[in-house]
């Protein structure tokens, strides 16, 4: 997708169980692809925000700079990479991020809200909003009109939201601080209700290796096994906030399917007729979720969700799945 | 950025409260209207929102206890009988700004947004509209010799070492 050059570099070392996981969902070349993209630098990727300047006029004020940029998805003009190797940090340090003029965001980061598209005079919830990448994604895709609900339940992540929606210049969003969970039952039973909801979970980051060193060390099994049931609960408060007829994404940055397809199949089961999955459509390669991990067979319509892998995109990991509420 | 208080330390400003607000817009910098609820957070400090919940859906969902830590973004500061706006807050209305606008060259402009101060006779006095081409780089308080700055820390040019 990106012609960038590819620029390698020392990564840390997988954990043996992991590269055991990660052997199960990919083998032969497909897991050799893997493994060598990690050690691939990242593209360095951004989203123009539409509420504050065009992408062309921001495309052009950024060339004046002498940045080579690109813009990876047609249909999305607003995506782009840039190309020329900047010093660190310099994508953050320049005026126009400094104004608000863009958001850096990682490109598979981009796809939940793509895949959700919130439109302007809409409701829409972020359950699990900081830093605000996808909620300031959800303003633009709203135009600045409607209303949306971003929630954080850390102090200390709330300080970097509130600061992101108010350098991207999201007029029309009300921040809150409560465990996800228990702000959906105190919206739901004031009868609050959402045409779209994010859930874009906790999860244990394994689509993140590239970018993110610390997750090779961090990256524990006991946490995919726990984070589970947090997934699960989360979806199943936030699917009660949902309008009949409302649109929910449930997304995370890793691959484990103990956290991914596992949470899928267990609310189509959860549901019942109330929920219908749906296909989703990106404007990148993904691949269909897995039928079965580690002896446990799921939904037969978890193949309508989409596993991003780093190396089929020359992005980061990401699961994105879509729902809709029936009655 | 103070986040001790919620939102039952803002105050949705009236209909009357927020008329006089914009008389002042209009005096200082040429702004006619200003769509959207105007809150007040202790005496100084407001917040713009321009969601479609009403005053009355946003109080209901404070007393529900959904712990609502802000509405809108910081938009402007009342300083003493004058109006402070925010970058966010020239950003909103720059469109309407008419009148005290400070325009900056390219060194300026590099100095401003590092957060100096400009030792400038500009001949103007009280808050003016920072602009070079066509960036508004928010609100600067211009006396005889000098424009403060006021580019919080978070939105700063970093000075190259």
């Amino acid at each position: 997708m990106t012609n960038s050059v590819r620029r390698e570099r020392k990564v840390p070392e997988l954990k043996e169980l992991y590269l055991e996981r990660i052997g199960e969902l990919l083998s032969g070349k497909d897991l050799e692809d893997y493994l060598k993209i990690l050690k691939v630098v990242p593209v360095k990727s951004f989203r123009c925000n539409t509420l504050k300047i065009s992408p062309d006029d921001l495309k052009k004020k950024l060339e004046d700079k002498g940045w080579e940029i690109e813009q990876p998805w047609e249909k999305y003009p607003e995506v782009m990479i840039v190309k020329t190797i900047l010093g660190p940090g310099e994508l953050g340090r320049s005026l126009e991020h400094l104004l608000g003029y863009y958001y850096i965001q990682e490109l598979a980061s981009i796809l939940p809200i793509i895949a959700l598209k919130p439109r302007p005079g809409e409701s829409f919830l972020d359950l699990c909003a900081a830093p605000g990448s996808k909620t300031t994604q959800a303003a633009c895709f709203m135009n600045g009109e409607g209303n949306i609900f971003a929630n954080e339940l850390s102090m200390g992540r709330i300080r970097i939201l509130a600061s992101n929606l108010e350098r991207c210049g999201v007029n029309n969003a009300i921040l809150t601080k409560r465990e996800g969970g228990a702000l959906c039952d105190r919206l739901a039973k004031n009868e609050v209700y959402f045409d779209k909801i994010l859930v874009d979970a906790p999860c244990s980051g394994e689509g993140t290796l590239r970018s993110s060193f610390k997750t090779y060390s961090m990256w524990n099994i006991n946490t995919v096994k726990a984070l589970a049931a947090l997934q699960k609960n989360l979806f199943k408060k936030a699917f009660g906030c949902l309008k009949v007829g409302g649109e929910m994404v449930y997304s995370t940055c890793t691959h484990a399917p103990e956290e991914n397809e596992a949470i899928v199949s267990w609310a189509l089961s959860e549901f019942g007729d109330a929920i219908e999955i749906e296909k989703v459509d990106l404007p990148i390669k993904a691949r269909e979720g897995v039928k079965e991990w580690q002896g446990e067979k799921f939904d037969s319509r978890v193949k309508d969700v989409a596993r991003v892998y780093p190396h089929d995109n020359n992005t980061e990991g990401f699961f994105v799945s879509k729902f809709r509420r029936c009655k | 950025m103070g986040f001790k208080e919620r939102i039952h330390d803002f105050k949705i400003l009236s209909r009357n409260e927020k008329e006089e607000l914009v008389d002042k817009l209009r005096a200082q910098f040429g702004i006619k209207k200003l769509g959207g609820l105007i809150m007040g957070r202790g005496t100084e400090r407001l917040f713009l929102y321009q969601g479609d919940l009403s005053p009355k859906e946003i109080m209901e969902l404070e007393h529900a206890r959904v712990n609502i830590e802000r509405c809108g973004v910081y938009f402007a500061k009342l300083e003493r009988d004058e109006i402070r706006l925010s970058i966010e807050g020239v950003h909103v209305l720059k469109d309407q700004i008419k009148k005290n606008i400070f325009e900056l060259d390219e060194e300026q402009a590099r100095r401003w947004m590092e957060g100096s101060e400009l030792n400038i006779q500009s001949g103007m006095r009280g808050f003016v509209v920072m602009k070079h081409k066509d960036y508004f780089l928010g609100c600067g308080k211009a006396s005889a010799e000098k424009i403060g700055n006021f580019i919080p820390k978070n939105r700063r040019l970093k000075i190259k070492g």
